[in-house]
C-alpha cells in the first residue's frame, strides 16, 4: 500500500442531521462512545498500509481540526507523507448530495502533483466500517480497471446513497439513490493519480460537479469496476440511520466486526475508567471511559465524561460527551448532544420512530 | 545551543518489587497495571509533567522491556520533547568497562553525565513506584526559600507506621538533624517519602565521594543523606499533606486499589486536580450485556461483562463471562474470568485466565488475597 495516498472528503454536508450538525459536519460527527465518523476511514487507510492522507476540510472545519490536529493519535504526524488538511471549497447546493466535488481535488491538486504514489484511495467520511483497502487495491490491480468503485447490496430503499448499473462487474452508469437489493456505492473508489489529475483538467469548466456526474458519459470509454464488500458497511445521511447505526454497536457480532479487526483509532483523552456507584444498574449499553454511573442505563450510548445521576434512567438514548444528568432525570429514545446538564427530576422522552434530539450546548 | 534547565527529574525505575511476587516475575514493579488503565509509573511521570518538568532520565535494570516500550517516546506525557524529555537509562559500559547500578546513589552517579549534559541547578530524584500525586514546584520553592543542599520529601506518619519508614528529626526551622533507618523508637514521625532535591554541585561531590568509598551500598537513605548530614550540609524537609502510598506488598496493593472504590476515596482517580497521563491504545467502550450487573467498580475500555462484579476493578479489555462473579478483585488488562467462574478477593495478572466454572480466592476476610500471575491460566479444580 505504500503506492496508494489517501482522500478523504470530509466536508460531505446534508440538511437532515438536524441540529446535530448545526454546529460540526458528519465527518466530525461522535459515533459509538468515543469516535468521531473521520475515525473510521482515516483508521482504515493507516491500518491498510497508507501512510501519506489527505483530508478535504468542510467550511466549518473547527471540529474537525480540533479532532484530528497532527494526525498523531493515527501516526500521521511524519517527517515523510503523513496528514495533509487540504480546504475545501465551501459546498454548494447539489441536487444530487454530491460526494466528491472536482472543485476540491482540483483546489489541492499540488497535494496529488507533488505525490509520487501511483495511485489513490478516495473515501468519503460517513461510512461505518472497519476493511482493509489492500483488498479493493488487489482488484484495482488484477483487472487494470481505470476507477473502482465499493460497493455492497443495498438492504433497504435510500434516497442518499448512489445506486450502480453494472454489467458483471463493469460499471456502466450510477443512479441517484437505491431500492433494496440494488448495487450501491459505498462512496471509496480507487483511481490511478494520472487519471484524476486528468478528469481534473478535462472537466475544469465543470468543477461544481460531482466527479461520477462529469463522467456520466464517459462509462462506456472508460473501465470503471465495481467491487464488493461483504463486510459490515453502513453509510449515515439522516438522524434516523444515525441513531440505528449507532444501536447496531449493542450488537456484539457489529461490535466484533468494527473494533476487533483492526484497531479503529481517535484522538486520545486521558480519561479515567468509567467509575460505578452503588445502586448503579447497566444493561446492554455501551460505556466509554471517564463516566460516573449512579443510576439506570439500558440500550444505550454514553460517550465520554458522562455522569448519571443517582436514580437517574436512561433507555434506548445517545447520551453525548460530557453531559450530566441529574439525580432522577429519566431520557428514553433521546440524544442528547455534548455538553448538556439535564436538571434532577427532567424528563425527556422521544417515541421509537423518531429520536429526541436536545442539542449542543456550547459550554 | 545552550540545553540549560533549571531543573531536571532523575526517575529510579530499575527495581524488581520482588514482595509483589507473581506481578513482577515477567515486568518491573513501575509497569505494573494499577487502577484500571494505568501503570505504577504512570504517576510519577504524569507529577512531573503537571509540575512543567520537562526533562526526565529514567533508570532502568530489572526486565525493562515493557517499561521501555511502554514509556517509548514519551509523548503520552508529553514529554517528547526536542531538548530534554525523557531518556531511558540503562546501564552501560565504558572503556573501563561496564557496571550493574548497585544501589539507587550509584545508578544516579553512573548516570553524572546525562545530569551534566543539562547542567541543570537542581536534581529531583523520584522513585518509579509510588502512587501520589505532588506539584513538585512547591518543592522546589521550599527547597530555594530554605536555601537548602539537599530538601527531602516528608509525610507525617503515626507512632506504630514510623518503624517502617526512614525517619527524619528535625529542629525548628524543619532542618533535618538526624536520620534514622526504620527506627525501634522513633523520636519523630516525619517518615521520608524517598523523594529528593538536591543542588547539583552538592549531590554530585556527595556522589562522587560515595563511589570512591568501598563500604558503601550506594544508597540514598542509608549512605548519601547520613553523610551529607554528618558533613554539616543544610539538609531540609519539605512536608507533604497528601495521599502517598508505596504499593509495595500484595495485600497493599489490593487495599488501595479496593479503596479507589469508595465514593469518595483519599486517592481520587477522578479529581480535576492534575490529571493522570498514561499512555493508551485506543480500545473501544466496554460492553455491558442484557444480563449483567457492575456496581462499586472501576471499568476500563474494551473489558465486556456479561456476569457480575462487585466492588472490583476490571481493567481495559477484562472479561467477565455469564453466570460469573467477580467480588472485590482487580482483573489485569487482559485477564479473563469465563462462564460460571467466581473470582472472590484475588488479583488477575495480565491476560490471565479463570476458566469455566473455577474457582479463585475465598470470601474469608482473614483468608490471604489470592494472586495469579500473567497469562496463567487457572483450571476447575485446580485453584488455591
Amino acid at each position: 500500500m505504500d503506492r496508494v495516498i489517501g482522500l478523504i472528503a470530509a466536508n460531505f454536508a446534508t440538511e437532515e442531521m438536524g441540529e446535530l450538525t448545526d454546529e460540526r459536519t458528519i465527518a466530525s460527527l461522535p459515533y459509538g462512545g468515543r469516535y468521531r465518523l473521520i475515525d473510521f476511514p482515516l483508521s482504515n487507510m493507516v491500518n491498510s498500509g497508507i501512510s501519506t492522507v489527505g483530508i478535504i476540510t468542510p467550511y466549518k472545519y473547527r471540529s474537525i481540526i480540533d479532532h484530528i490536529g497532527a494526525g498523531k493519535a493515527w501516526g500521521l504526524d511524519r517527517k515523510n507523507g503523513g496528514l495533509f488538511v487540504l480546504p475545501g471549497s465551501v459546498f454548494g447546493i447539489s441536487s444530487s448530495g454530491s460526494r466528491f466535488l472536482l472543485r476540491d481535488v482540483r483546489r489541492n491538486l499540488v497535494y496529488l502533483m507533488r505525490s509520487p504514489a501511483p495511485y489513490v484511495l478516495v473515501t468519503s467520511s460517513n461510512v461505518v466500517c472497519n476493511m482493509d483497502y489492500s483488498e479493493l487495491l488487489k482488484q484495482h490491480l488484477q483487472s487494470g480497471a481505470d476507477i473502482t468503485m465499493l460497493y455492497n447490496m443495498a438492504d433497504s430503499d435510500d434516497p442518499n446513497r448512489t445506486g450502480i448499473k453494472a454489467d458483471g462487474d463493469r460499471v456502466t452508469g450510477v443512479t441517484h439513490g437505491v431500492q433494496d437489493g440494488d448495487m450501491a456505492f459505498l462512496d471509496c473508489f480507487i483511481i490511478s493519480r494520472s487519471l484524476l489529475l486528468k478528469i481534473v483538467e478535462w472537466y475544469s469548466a465543470i468543477d461544481y460537479l460531482d466527479l461520477f456526474e462529469v463522467l456520466e458519459d464517459d462509462f462506456d470509454k472508460m473501465d470503471i469496476r465495481a467491487y464488493p464488500y461483504e463486510g459490515y458497511a453502513k453509510s449515515i445521511f439522516t438522524v434516523q440511520e444515525y441513531f440505528k447505526r449507532s444501536m447496531d454497536l449493542l450488537d456484539t457480532k457489529v461490535y466484533d466486526e468494527l473494533f476487533e479487526r483492526a484497531p479503529v483509532m481517535t484522538k486520545v483523552q486521558d480519561s479515567v475508567p468509567t467509575k460505578y456507584m452503588k445502586g448503579a444498574s447497566v444493561k446492554n449499553s455501551l460505556i466509554p471511559a471517564g463516566c460516573v454511573i449512579e443510576g439506570t442505563v439500558e440500550d444505550s450510548i454514553l460517550f465520554r465524561g458522562v455522569t448519571v445521576g443517582k436514580g437517574a434512567v436512561v433507555k434506548n438514548s445517545i447520551i453525548m460527551q460530557s453531559c450530566v444528568l441529574g439525580d432522577g432525570a429519566c431520557i428514553e429514545n433521546a440524544i442528547i448532544d455534548r455538553s448538556n446538564v439535564i436538571r434532577a427530576g427532567t424528563v425527556i422522552k422521544g417515541s421509537t420512530e423518531e429520536a429526541f434530539i436536545k442539542e449542543k450546548n456550547l459550554i | 545551543m545552550t540545553t540549560k534547565k533549571d531543573c531536571i527529574a532523575m526517575l529510579l525505575a530499575g527495581g524488581q518489587g520482588s514482595r509483589l511476587g507473581a506481578l513482577t516475575r515477567h515486568i518491573a514493579k513501575p509497569a505494573v497495571s494499577f487502577g484500571g488503565k494505568y501503570r505504577i509509573i504512570d504517576f510519577s511521570l504524569s507529577n512531573c509533567t503537571n509540575s512543567h518538568i520537562d526533562t526526565v532520565g529514567v533508570l532502568t535494570q530489572y526486565r525493562p522491556y515493557q517499561l521501555n516500550s511502554y514509556i517509548g517516546t514519551g509523548s503520552a506525557w508529553d514529554l517528547d520533547k526536542g531538548r530534554g524529555g525523557v531518556s531511558i537509562l540503562p546501564p552501560y559500559s565504558t572503556e573501563t568497562g561496564g557496571e550493574w547500578y548497585k544501589g539507587t546513589a550509584d545508578a544516579i552517579y553512573q548516570n553524572l553525565d546525562y545530569i551534566d549534559m543539562y547542567d541543570p541547578e537542581y536534581v529531583l530524584i523520584l522513585s518509579g513506584d509510588h502512587l501520589y500525586r505532588m506539584d513538585y514546584r512547591k518543592m522546589l520553592k521550599t527547597h530555594i526559600e530554605n536555601n537548602a543542599d539537599l530538601t527531602v520529601s516528608v509525610m507525617d506518619v503515626s507512632l506504630e507506621e514510623a518503624s517502617r519508614f526512614g525517619i527524619l528529626t528535625v529542629d525548628n526551622d524543619d532542618r533535618i538533624v538526624k536520620f534514622t533507618e526504620k527506627p525501634k523508637e522513633p523520636d519523630s514521625t516525619l517518615a521520608s517519602m524517598g523523594i529528593y532535591i538536591f543542588s547539583k554541585k552538592i549531590l554530585k561531590e556527595a556522589l562522587i565521594a560515595d563511589s570512591a568509598d568501598p563500604d558503601s551500598e550506594h544508597d540514598f537513605g542509608k549512605n548519601i543523606i547520613p553523610n551529607l548530614l554528618a558533613d554539616g550540609h543544610r539538609l531540609f524537609v519539605y512536608r507533604f499533606t497528601g495521599f502517598w502510598k508505596d504499593v509495595g506488598t500484595i495485600p497493599s496493593y489490593h487495599e488501595t486499589s479496593m479503596d479507589l472504590l469508595d465514593p469518595e476515596p483519599q486517592f481520587d482517580l477522578l479529581s480535576d486536580e492534575s490529571p493522570i497521563m498514561s499512555r493508551e491504545n485506543i480500545q473501544p467502550p466496554h460492553y455491558i450485556g442484557p444480563d449483567g450487573s457492575v456496581e462499586e467498580c472501576f471499568v476500563g475500555n474494551g473489558s465486556r461483562v456479561f456476569g457480575t462484579a462487585r466492588h472490583s476493578v476490571l481493567s481495559i479489555n477484562s472479561y467477565i463471562g455469564e453466570g460469573a462473579l467477580v467480588q472485590d478483585s482487580v482483573l489485569m488488562p487482559g485477564a479473563r474470568v469465563e462462564k460460571g467462574a467466581r473470582v472472590i478477593r484475588a488479583i488477575m495478572g495480565e491476560n490471565s485466565v479463570v476458566s469455566e466454572g473455577a474457582v479463585l480466592g475465598s470470601e474469608d476476610p482473614n483468608s490471604k488475597i489470592a494472586v495469579v500471575g500473567d497469562s496463567i491460566v487457572v483450571e476447575k479444580g485446580g485453584a488455591e
